[in-house]
């Protein structure tokens, strides 16, 4: 059976909504002090200089309000941050991660196995990682990648192995904990997530996979991504997060900071499918060089609620960015997302593609800022944003803002909002098709843009999402 | 400017009763005065678009209050208006006992005045003002109003009412008197219109200030059943202009549409927002920008449709584009829907560009001279938007205008 085939007959359900018992080795008290910041640190066995980036952090984080008055935000007052759980270590004993499923504890292996991650691993990908509640505990990379240079480690461990590139990168230029609120929580109690490092012109050619899973109530998950692309190379990097639904809330809020050097080019897809008690608040971020390319692909389909832009700074000379965002809101869910695109260098071009659906009282917003800086000579960009509304409960706001100082650029934004063509609806039923199997199939022709661009895994799985959403809710 | 200690009357009680009273004005409006000048150190400067690190025009740090002279508000008024159209000077309206009834109706009724401090500013210091009423079933000519300021500030209220099957299109000019001295010098406008069943009302608006002028306009109108109501908001002068043009579609299949048309150069800095409320079944907006920015000018642009909950079958467009002359020149832009009904066709879309090179090079290929050709392709830009207005005088004025600018 394919894995193609193998993903459809499985129940997508079934596959995010199974809990686990929670067996952790090291749980942090709830809430932020200073104190839980250094049993955290301690318990990785952290070099001082990360100890004092996470004190600063929270510092930082202490001081900086809460975001709420930007207009038509997400309700974050459910949010109380002290009553999250910032860390657990789950009870594995091959810290940073094991390199055999069969080594994992059953319950952890079992998790992963239902959500199709092995499978997909020996099917599709270079590499794989496995983040259960705080901590990665699987991470596999096929040896002729590791022969080329290429490092795809979790992140804990990078700080250990390659401290020099670490200590450069991590959260200095690209997104400094004072960035925002959640960036400077996100600094304080980081813990997990991926570290990848391309050589000088070398193209991983199959896509690096990193899963989160969040199996606890009242958690957070606070994983930190860096990628480093040096000259010349390529990767694509796919995350996936799932978690099942408590009646507490849980935060996720990731920090993803890439850097794009001279003409290399780096994918960066998320599918998202948090459980709809979880408040996914992330801050993403790219910094691209000269003639090289970011292309950020993300489905927003769990969550609360989400506030997530991913942002290109654009500082080479010819660089490229490229967005393509799906988000789908449901029954109690906002998702407030978009694209931050700064141009500071000439010949610097943009596209941002998104696409959003809102039915039974879910809410979608495209927020979006491109900003092209004076002497940003000859560059481009244009968005295009469509969504589509199921129903008369349901919001669908768009909101960009452009900032040009530049005169010799070319930007067009372009938006149009509306409902299911009835017209089209009918087309379908008179060639045979049921109200539902029309609904469908139009919206998976919407959003054919963005599937197009993941791997198959991925686009059948984005699919399926879709259709569960959908399932005998329409009328 | 002299180093001599300018006298600012207070903004207070005693000033604004004063207003009041050297003009005999009715009880309730003094009330609304006082209501307005008490709300003042409460309310916030109007809404500005912020994004991170950067504040698309900044109000707060101006002082307006400073630049406020409530016994300095002179200036010269025209009206011109066939015997059709009730358009008489605002406090004139108040010794005709049934005017008097309709402007009690309707003032502050579609722009509260404690909506911000500038539009309570306003209403509590305002000495000048219009008031159009057109009667049912009375297809009114062009009524033109021209404000000409020569005082340091100046706060003019107009009020447009007309009532079933009415017909009537105004067009207002504000400018700076010959004579009036150079230094900085507020203006505010109010304009509210509240638009009959199936009335029509073309508002256009051509503002002329000299470049020392702060300049802060409002204008709100409210749809009955199958009303039409249709503004043109014109932009060339003032040092700073923050204008909001907006329309509540209240009445079932009732129609706006908002045009505006700006020519920034120098220093200028233009904020300007069109703002559509779909509040009824069947309603239909169109919101249409061009602009034009030169030198160090900056223009902010903000566009909000907003359809709701109950606005089924709604067509809500909106187009801006802004032409870069200039490498100095700064254009923002954001245009936004609010979207809570799907039964709705809504878009917009927003392009910010220069000359484009291609039709340059083909003016150039008929052996028209670089500039002549760039100047034509700036005309033609506006074309778009002239050909919405329906008043000659405007359109020209505008023509000439934009003309005089680029020659």
């Amino acid at each position: 059976m394919s894995s193609e085939e193998n993903l459809q007959e499985t129940d997508t359900e079934a596959r995010f909504e199974f809990k686990k018992e929670q067996h952790s080795a090291f749980q942090s008290e709830k809430g932020l002090t200073e104190e839980t910041i250094r049993l955290i640190s301690e318990d990785k066995d952290e070099p001082d200089w990360m100890l004092e980036r996470r004190l600063r952090a929270l510092k930082q984080y202490k001081k900086m309000p809460m975001p709420t008055d930007w207009p038509g935000q997400p309700d974050l007052s459910e949010l109380d941050v002290e009553e999250i759980v910032p860390y657990i270590r789950p009870d594995v004993e091959t810290r940073g991660g094991a390199e055999n499923w069969e080594d994992l504890p059953d319950e952890i292996q079992d998790t992963f196995e239902k959500l199709g991650i092995p499978e997909a691993e020996r099917e599709a990908l270079s590499g794989v990682g496995a983040q259960y509640e705080s901590e990665v505990v699987y991470q596999n990379m096929q040896e002729r990648w590791e022969e080329k240079g290429v490092v795809f480690c979790n992140m804990d461990e990078a700080v250990q192995e390659h401290e020099e590139l670490v200590k450069q990168h991590f959260m200095t230029k690209c997104v400094p904990a004072s960035d925002n609120k959640f960036a400077a929580l996100h600094g304080a109690v980081w813990s997990g997530g991926s570290f990848v490092y391309i050589p000088e012109d070398v193209t991983v050619e199959m896509p690096v996979q990193a899963y989160f899973r969040m199996n606890s109530e009242g958690m957070g998950q606070f994983e930190h991504t860096l990628i480093i692309a040096e000259e010349g190379s390529e990767v694509h990097y796919i995350e996936g997060c799932s978690a099942p639904k408590y009646g507490t809330h849980n935060l996720h809020s990731g920090g993803v900071e890439v850097f794009v050097k001279e003409d290399a080019h780096v994918q960066y897809s998320t599918v998202q499918n948090w459980s709809k008690n979880t408040f996914n608040l992330n801050t993403k971020r790219a910094i691209v060089e000269e003639n090289g390319t970011m292309e950020w692909v993300s489905g927003s389909m769990g969550s609360k609620a989400t506030m997530l832009y991913p942002c290109s700074i654009l500082k080479g000379r010819g660089a490229t960015d490229n967005h393509i965002t799906i988000a789908f809101a449901g029954e109690g869910q906002d998702i407030d997302t978009g694209a931050k695109v700064y141009h500071n260098a000439p010949d610097t071009k943009s596209t941002i593609e998104s696409k959003s659906i809102s039915k039974d009282g879910g809410r979608t917003n495209y927020r979006g800022l491109v900003h092209i800086a004076d002497g940003a000579e000859d560059s481009s960009t244009s968005v295009e944003c469509d969504a589509l509304m199921f129903d008369n409960e349901s919001t669908s706001d768009t909101m960009p803002y452009m900032e040009i100082n530049e005169s010799k650029v070319d930007v067009a934004h372009e938006a149009t909002v509306g409902k299911i063509g009835d017209e089209d609806v009918f087309y379908l039923q008179s060639r045979g098709l049921d109200d539902d199997d029309a609904k469908q199939m139009i919206v998976a022709g919407f959003i054919e843009p963005i599937t197009e661009e993941l791997p198959i895994e991925y686009a059948v799985e984005l699919n399926r999402l879709i259709e569960l959403e959908m399932e005998g809710s329409l009328g | 400017m002299s180093g001599a200690t300018r006298f600012h009357a207070g903004i207070d009680v005693e000033t604004v009763e004063r207003i009041a009273e050297e003009r005999n004005e009715p009880k309730w409006l003094r009330a609304k005065r006082l209501d307005a000048l008490e709300a003042l150190s409460d309310l916030d400067y109007p809404d500005v678009i912020q994004t991170p690190g950067r504040t698309w025009t900044n109000l707060a740090d101006l002082d307006f209050e400073a630049l406020v002279e409530p016994f300095d508000q002179t200036e010269e008024k025209d009206w011109v208006a066939d015997d059709q159209a009730t358009v008489v000077p605002f406090h004139e309206a108040l010794n005709d006992a049934d005017l008097e009834a309709l402007v009690k109706e309707h003032f502050g009724s579609v722009v509260d005045p404690e909506e911000n401090r500038l539009t309570a500013l306003s209403t509590a210091l305002f000495t000048t003002g219009t008031v159009i009423y057109v009667p049912s079933n009375v297809d009114a000519e062009d009524v033109k109003i021209r404000t000409t300021m020569n005082g340091t500030s100046l706060f003019n209220y107009t009020l447009v009412v007309t009532d079933q099957n009415a017909s009537v299109t105004i067009l207002e000019r504000q400018d700076t008197g010959a004579d009036a001295a150079t230094e900085e010098r507020y203006y505010s406008g109010i304009v509210e219109a509240a638009v009959g069943e199936n009335a029509y009302v073309q508002y256009g608006s051509l503002q002329d200030f000299d470049q020392s002028t702060y300049n802060y306009t409002l204008k709100r109108g409210v749809t009955d059943t199958y009303a039409t109501l249709n503004w043109i908001e014109g932009n060339i002068g003032s040092q700073l202009t923050k204008t909001g043009v907006s329309t509540l579609l209240e009445g079932e299949s009732s129609e706006t549409k908002i045009v505006g048309a700006f020519f920034g150069h120098e220093d200028q800095h233009f904020d300007l927002d069109s703002k559509v409320w779909h509040r009824a079944e069947h309603t239909t907006a169109d919101l249409v920008t061009r602009g034009v920015i030169d030198d160090e000018a900056r223009s902010v642009y903000e566009g909000v449709q907003d359809v709701g909950r109950d606005a089924w079958d709604t067509s809500s467009y909106q187009r801006e584009n802004t032409l870069m002359l200039s490498d100095e020149s700064e254009a923002d832009a954001s245009p936004k829907l609010i979207i809570n009904n799907h039964d709705t066709e809504a878009s917009h879309s927003a392009t910010v560009g220069q000359i484009d090179q291609e039709d340059l090079f083909y003016m150039e290929g008929r052996a028209i001279p670089e500039q002549a050709a760039k100047n034509m392709l700036v005309e033609g830009f506006f074309v778009p938007v002239l050909e919405e207005v329906e008043v000659d005088e405007l359109r020209e004025d505008l023509e000439e205008r934009i003309h005089e600018r680029l020659h």
